[in-house]
């Protein structure tokens, strides 16, 4: 071989030995990072460096968008305007009604000593979406010094957006409710009936599994939180079924749905506190990671489709 | 005499190191571009401008380019993907090593064959993160994802363009050629 130096030009160990050492490593830590989560800390530093230049990115196309904003059509505006102001008289009424339910609420709140599960919770702009094309995740702008903890579930103005998955310095990781396996658990708006929506790992569709041939649902019914799992407070809507498939060949109905929140194109997002008085769950936590890594598929026993996590 | 009439062998000894600034902010761009707000079935099909950049370095500044910064990059991708630390790392690492062992070989075809050389390469790295999700469970991403690859390799004519002629000018200019 021409190439090979002369022994005194000392080169450091040869191409191969160095390709061994390397996959070694790289397979190490992702056993490390998959199994035992020891990595958040490396990944949070790291993220310290990322973050700068992922802002600097960001920049352009912001700015780009900003711009557009100020030039906006003067009767696009005047229409918006005339649109908005119909619809805050549409909500006022509405509104007052809300107070007054709220104010009877605060009154039996006070008596069960319970917090509203709305309040403090932390409006978050969307940075990007994560550049992963095998998992459904934003990153939303928020991270450890606002005070946002994994866990906390995502909402936009007409839905459940998803769930923390990792926390940085400055933002912090959202999956979506669309990720694989990623479960919410449900009810059915118009009857009460419970269940799981799962995640189908495509974009805007979610299933609706284990629910049986005789279950009422009929396309076009919406799903809210059940709020069984004390992580979702109840009542946020998650999705809207759009097909239901039953075949008395399988023991269970096929449900598809769509996310009712504009999951993959919102801007802004709130991150909803968790509980305060529930009790730490360290494995829970542990077990709420997988699906965002692209497994955890023990989630989906059809022996307790409502088992809280 | 143009550089490319000469044997690779002879360009090396010619030439004078690239200047460590070019090789850092050439990485540093190549990192900037890949965390721009892809989405959609664009994203799928995103070139690999790091893994390109860093072909490009590897081969052309192989002896202080190589294995360990291809490692050290892929750490930083994991992180800014958001995917498991380490799958970047192992396919960079799996690539470069592809690129330094047929170095010699590539660098002796004109670009047209070198970009198929390099398509080889890109595949590889593409197929290893393919091969690790599915493993851990995630769904084929769909046949956009292998447009990538394809992407990533024709961008080495243009990379070649923007980053060897910057090096060819600062030999002129310290009249080595």
């Amino acid at each position: 071989m021409i190439r090979e130096p002369p022994p005194f030009f000392h080169r450091g160990p040869s191409p191969l030995a160095r390709l061994t050492f390397f996959t070694l490593a790289a397979i190490a830590l992702m056993i490390a990072d998959h199994r035992f989560q020891a990595l958040d800390r490396v990944r949070l530093s790291l993220t310290v460096l990322v973050h700068p230049l992922q802002q600097a990115a960001a920049m352009p196309s912001q700015a780009l968008g900003r711009l557009a904003d100020y030039f906006t059509l003067q009767d696009r505006l005047v229409r918006e305007n005339a649109e908005l102001k119909t619809k805050v008289l549409e909500q006022s009424s509405a509104a007052q009604e809300v107070r007054l339910l709220r104010a009877e609420q605060e009154k039996l709140r006070t008596l069960a000593a319970a917090r509203s599960r709305y309040e403090g919770g932390i409006l978050g702009e969307v940075l990007y979406t994560a550049r992963n094309p095998f998992t459904r995740k934003i990153v939303v702008d928020r991270g450890v010094m606002e005070g946002v903890v994994a866990g906390m579930p995502v909402i936009d103005g007409t839905g459940v957006v998803g769930q923390v998955t990792s926390v940085g310095t400055f933002a912090s990781e959202v999956t979506l409710v669309t990720e694989k396996d990623q479960s919410v658990p449900v009810m059915l708006l118009r009857n009460g009936l419970r269940a799981v929506a799962v995640g189908s790992g495509k974009d805007g569709s979610i299933d609706v599994p284990f629910m049986p041939v005789s279950a009422d649902v009929v396309a076009g019914d919406v799903f809210v939180t059940s709020g069984i799992d004390q992580t979702y407070p109840s009542g946020l809507v998650v999705a809207q079924v759009t097909s239901v498939e039953k075949n008395a060949a399988r023991v269970f109905a096929r449900i598809a749905a769509r996310p009712a929140a504009g999951v993959e194109n919102h801007r802004f997002v709130m991150l909803l506190p968790l509980p305060a008085g529930a009790p730490a769950r360290p494995e829970a936590r542990a077990e709420e990671k997988k699906p965002a890594r692209g497994s955890g598929k023990a989630r989906r026993d059809p022996q307790k489709p409502n088992a809280p996590r | 005499m143009r550089p490319a009439d000469l044997t690779p062998v002879a360009r090396d000894v010619m030439k004078l190191p690239a200047s460590a600034g070019l090789i850092f902010f050439s990485t540093l761009g190549a990192f900037l571009l890949s965390v721009l707000p892809w989405s959609g079935q664009w994203m799928l099909a995103r070139p690999d401008f790091v893994l390109i950049v860093l072909l490009f370095w590897t081969m052309n500044e192989p002896r202080s380019i190589g294995q360990g910064m291809a490692f050290a990059l892929g750490l930083l991708m994991d992180v800014s993907d958001s995917m498991l630390l380490g799958q970047h790392a192992l396919a960079y690492v799996a690539a470069v090593f592809g690129a330094q062992v047929l170095r010699v070989r590539i660098l002796s075809f004109p670009l047209p064959e070198q970009t198929l050389h390099l398509l080889g390469l890109t595949v590889a790295a593409s197929l290893v993160t393919l091969a690790l999700n599915l493993l851990l469970g995630a769904d084929f991403p769909g046949f956009a994802y292998l447009v990538s690859p394809v992407v990533t390799a024709l961008l080495w004519a243009p990379v070649n363009w923007l980053l060897y002629s910057g090096a060819v000018r600062r030999r002129r200019d310290s009249g080595a050629v």
